[in-house]
């Protein structure tokens, strides 16, 4: 008996030490990557859900990966792995970026891409009547010429801060969205100068809103206003 | 001597197994179809092309745009997917031609497809048939390699029309070969509809006249150059307008330069030419133009059809030439004996023969005595290719209604626009419950058999108060009607097409006369009101009509770089008929479609990715379509 217990023991520390002598010597996604998008016009590039997303390309592989970019112009991820990337910005209303940066990214790695945006939204007030609410705001835009047409403006309105296309409610904000269909170059300073309305606002709920014009570029994206808290009263 | 007799017994069975043993060890295997026997007579060659034309892409029936369920075992996505009973995962559930199971635009990013194994198929074909001219007589194997030519033509035009230029393939690939002439480049967009196009040139000058029903002859090779053509022309002339930026694009990978655009249009133009006169607008009932137009779909002997795929119930469910389901998926319960129905005709789409005269001019609705008198003043053609309230299908009416008022006032508009709550209206989920009340003895029903049901959650009665008639066989029993029970053949290449190929191509290239009377050839025949003049629209919405549910118009978005224009958080309505209780009439309103689920067409989708497995075996695909 205790000789088998012996062979036993003995084959354990054997198998035991014979496995597993290699380690993974492979690094684990343990490097990160985070920054801002700067619109050349100033501040962060303000986005929305499904738009801009920094696309990286790992040197080496054959598919790519993205980042979306916050709500607030910036993006992390902390799940990568080291190595080479090709990275650049893509998805959202501005200039598309034709230059592809080579990054070396590992843990802490940090990046700011600045882009120009198609409109900067400027001046943009909101005012409550009853439950009516009237948003007012001008369209400037850095570079006019060569730029998409315009396809609409509309607010977009949530019960959270999370607000913009994808995350509204579409009863307040795609139904209220007024067709502009114009280049930029043909519109009047009327024309740019912008007014749109949110009737039947529900009393005695807070919303959360913001206005986006659209565009018909390759991804018929959106440059958005600042969000701004409503609270209709009882 | 015992011990004698048995050594001469085991020496005379040794020499003799030694004899007779190991004559040939080299004799071909009897289980292996080799070249020679496929090749060698009509019969063999006739097994090969019946894998190549089951594999073809055809979008009939059975065809799922999404891909469909995971195969299982041989099945394969989206042309022969598995529980291909669900006909109705088509096209036009996400078009607009039809709202159905469909959560939004789920099919823009395709589902692989790379049919580069049914390629070799074909490729093998090409370069064995001509070693057997001895066995298969000249003449046969010169219009084989004119139907292999066409056959390649149909596989390269299912890969053109989703990723752009792909490679072009001619030969079988030796599997053995150096891994760097294996990972083949993509050709230029333009590259491969040119290729797509000298295919058709060759099946149209080697394929003779006539061939075995659902095989091609010349004259399906000119009518699919006809529409492969008028694909490449719009891609040239609207994808250099609207299109996504990027590396493949720079490279002519996708996209084909503005000033090409005529000379595809000219082709497309002398290709439909080359059918004058050999086929003809089915038009075997010209006094009753609806049943004209229904019995179109249904008549195998119709004049009109240019390529077929046929089905047959003795044929395994699961093969492509299996038996269909379109009679008991695309009609309610109340008409099959099994299935269920899940895609209905939208308002938009029947209101592109024009508005239905359902309000007043003060927007009142106007009030009918019964359901089908709206339908008196349609279009033949319509009435032939949508179910509307009140049809008869099986000796059982579509008896669609949404609900009843007590009584009605004010117009549509304001009873529409009303929140949900403040409407008197009266719904229902059971068609079996009466309204004011079991006893009355003028008592209702509130909703139809047929719809339309207050139950959200349930999508098997209309959600828009239409069905599909086309291809419907409305002469199959009852008991008939059941899942794998339809055979009727899916017109794949017909006249009409053809025609409507022609008008485009012709208006596009300004001769308006020649567009103008193709236009109202169809439209005489539909039932429809000739057209004095012609223009763009004219022609497009035309074959929106005509082409209606047959899998082209999200092809005809797609080339026309309107879909995501067309389809831009688009919602979609239905025409809901009401019975109002005191006036004892009925009503409709064209209200939101149950559901109102919203499609957006992203531009990215003109293309469909390279699937990224093939990326994997073969970078040499990169880049891949713009913004993948």
């Amino acid at each position: 008996m205790k000789k088998l217990i012996n062979i036993i023991l003995a084959g354990i520390v054997i198998l035991a030490s014979s496995a597993c002598t290699k380690t993974d010597n492979y690094g684990g996604p343990n490097a990160s990557f985070q920054g801002n998008i700067v619109a050349s016009t100033g501040g962060n590039l303000l986005t929305s859900s499904g738009s801009t997303q920094i696309k990286l390309q790992e040197i080496g592989w054959t598919t790519p990966q993205t980042i979306p970019s916050k709500f607030d112009g910036t993006f992390e991820d902390t799940k990568l792995f080291k190595a080479n990337y090709k990275v650049i910005p893509t998805g959202g209303a501005f200039w598309p970026v034709y230059d592809t940066l080579t990054i070396k990214i590992d843990q802490g790695t940090k990046h700011d891409f600045v882009v120009t945006p198609y409109i900067v939204i400027k001046n943009f007030t909101s005012t409550l009547t009853g439950t009516t609410l009237t948003l007012k705001f001008d369209i400037d835009a850095p570079v006019a010429a060569g730029m998409p047409t315009i396809k609409d403006a509309q607010p977009y309105v949530n019960t959270t801060k999370l607000v913009g296309s994808g995350a509204s409610i579409r009863d307040f904000s795609d139904v209220n969205a007024v067709t502009i269909n114009k280049d930029f170059i043909d519109m009047t300073a009327a024309d740019k100068s912008m007014t749109l309305t949110v009737p039947n606002l529900i009393p005695g709920r807070t919303f959360f809103v913001r206005v986006g014009v659209r565009l018909s570029d390759s991804f018929n994206s959106s440059n958005f206003s600042e969000i701004v808290q409503v609270d209709v009263p009882k | 001597m015992k011990s004698i007799k048995k050594l001469i017994i085991t020496i005379t069975v040794g020499i003799g197994a030694a004899v007779t043993s190991c004559q040939k060890l080299d004799i071909a295997p009897t289980n292996i179809v080799t070249p020679d026997i496929i090749f060698n007579s009509q019969d063999g060659v006739k097994s090969l092309l019946a894998t190549i034309y089951a594999d073809l892409p055809i979008e009939d029936f059975k065809y799922r745009p999404d891909g469909g369920d995971p195969n299982n075992g041989n099945q394969r996505p989206g042309f022969n997917p598995g529980n291909p009973w669900m006909n109705f995962y088509n096209t036009a559930a996400v078009t607009g031609e039809e709202i159905g199971p469909f959560g939004g635009m789920d099919i823009g990013g395709g589902f692989g497809y790379w049919p580069y194994g049914d390629i070799r198929n074909v490729n093998t074909l090409i370069s064995e048939l001509p070693k057997h001219t001895a066995s298969l007589t000249p003449a046969t194997v010169n219009s084989l390699l004119g139907e292999a030519h066409f056959l390649r033509a149909y596989y390269y035009f299912g890969l053109v029309k989703r990723y752009g230029g792909v490679p072009i393939i001619t030969v079988p690939q030796d599997p053995g070969a150096q891994l760097s002439t294996l990972q083949v480049h993509r050709d230029k967009e333009q590259a491969t509809w040119d290729f797509i196009g000298a295919e058709l040139d060759l099946g149209y000058q080697m394929m003779s006249e006539t061939n075995d029903a659902g095989r091609a002859n010349k004259y399906a090779a000119a009518a699919l150059k006809s529409r492969t053509m008028l694909y490449a022309a719009c891609i040239a002339k609207y994808g250099s307008t609207n299109f996504v930026d990027g590396p493949a694009r720079a490279q002519g990978l996708v996209g084909i330069p503005a000033d090409q655009a005529t000379k595809y249009f000219q082709a497309a133009y002398d290709a439909a030419k080359l059918l004058d006169g050999h086929y003809s607008l089915y038009n075997q009932n010209p006094t009753d133009k609806v049943a004209n137009f229904t019995d179109l779909f249904l008549d195998a002997s119709s004049k009109e059809n240019i390529f077929v795929r046929q089905y047959s119930l003795t044929l395994n469910i699961n093969t492509p030439a299996g038996p269909h389901s379109w009679d008991a998926t695309m009609s309610p319960g109340r008409m099959t004996s099994g299935g269920l129905s899940r895609s209905y005709p939208t308002l938009e789409f029947v209101q592109l023969w024009g508005n239905l005269p359902i309000t007043n001019d003060d927007g009142t609705p106007k009030r009918y005595n019964n359901l089908l008198d709206l339908t008196q003043a349609l279009e033949p053609r319509l009435r032939a290719t949508v179910y509307f309230p009140g049809e008869t299908l099986r000796g059982l009416a579509f008896d669609t209604q949404r609900g009843i008022y007590p009584s009605f006032s004010g117009t549509a508009a304001a009873e529409v626009a009303k929140a949900p709550n403040s409407r008197t209206w009266q719904l229902q989920t059971d068609p079996n419950v009466l309204y004011p009340s079991k006893t009355d003895p003028n008592a209702k029903q509130i909703i139809g058999f047929t719809g339309i049901s207050n139950n959200l959650g349930d999508d098997q009665l209309t959600r828009t108060g239409f069905y599909v008639r086309k291809y419907i066989n409305y002469k199959a029993a009852k008991t008939d009607v059941d899942l794998y029970k339809s055979t009727q053949s899916w017109i794949d290449l017909r006249y009409a097409e053809v025609l409507l190929n022609r008008a485009e191509a012709a208006i596009e290239l300004g001769n308006t006369g020649d567009a103008l009377t193709q236009i109202n050839q169809i439209r005489d025949r539909a039932g429809a009101t000739a057209y004095s003049s012609i223009d763009l629209t004219k022609v497009r919405n035309e074959r929106r009509m005509e082409l209606a549910f047959e899998n082209q118009y999200y092809w005809d978005l797609k080339r026309w770089r309107t879909a995501d224009v067309v389809l831009d958080r688009a919602h979609f309505k239905g025409l809901m008929p009401y019975y109002v209780f005191n006036e004892n009439k009925y009503i409709f309103l064209a209200e939101t479609e149950l559901f109102n689920r919203e499609y957006t067409f992203q531009k990215q989708f003109y293309y469909e990715p390279i699937p990224g497995g093939q990326i994997n075996q073969n970078p040499n695909l990169l880049p891949n379509n713009p913004s993948y």
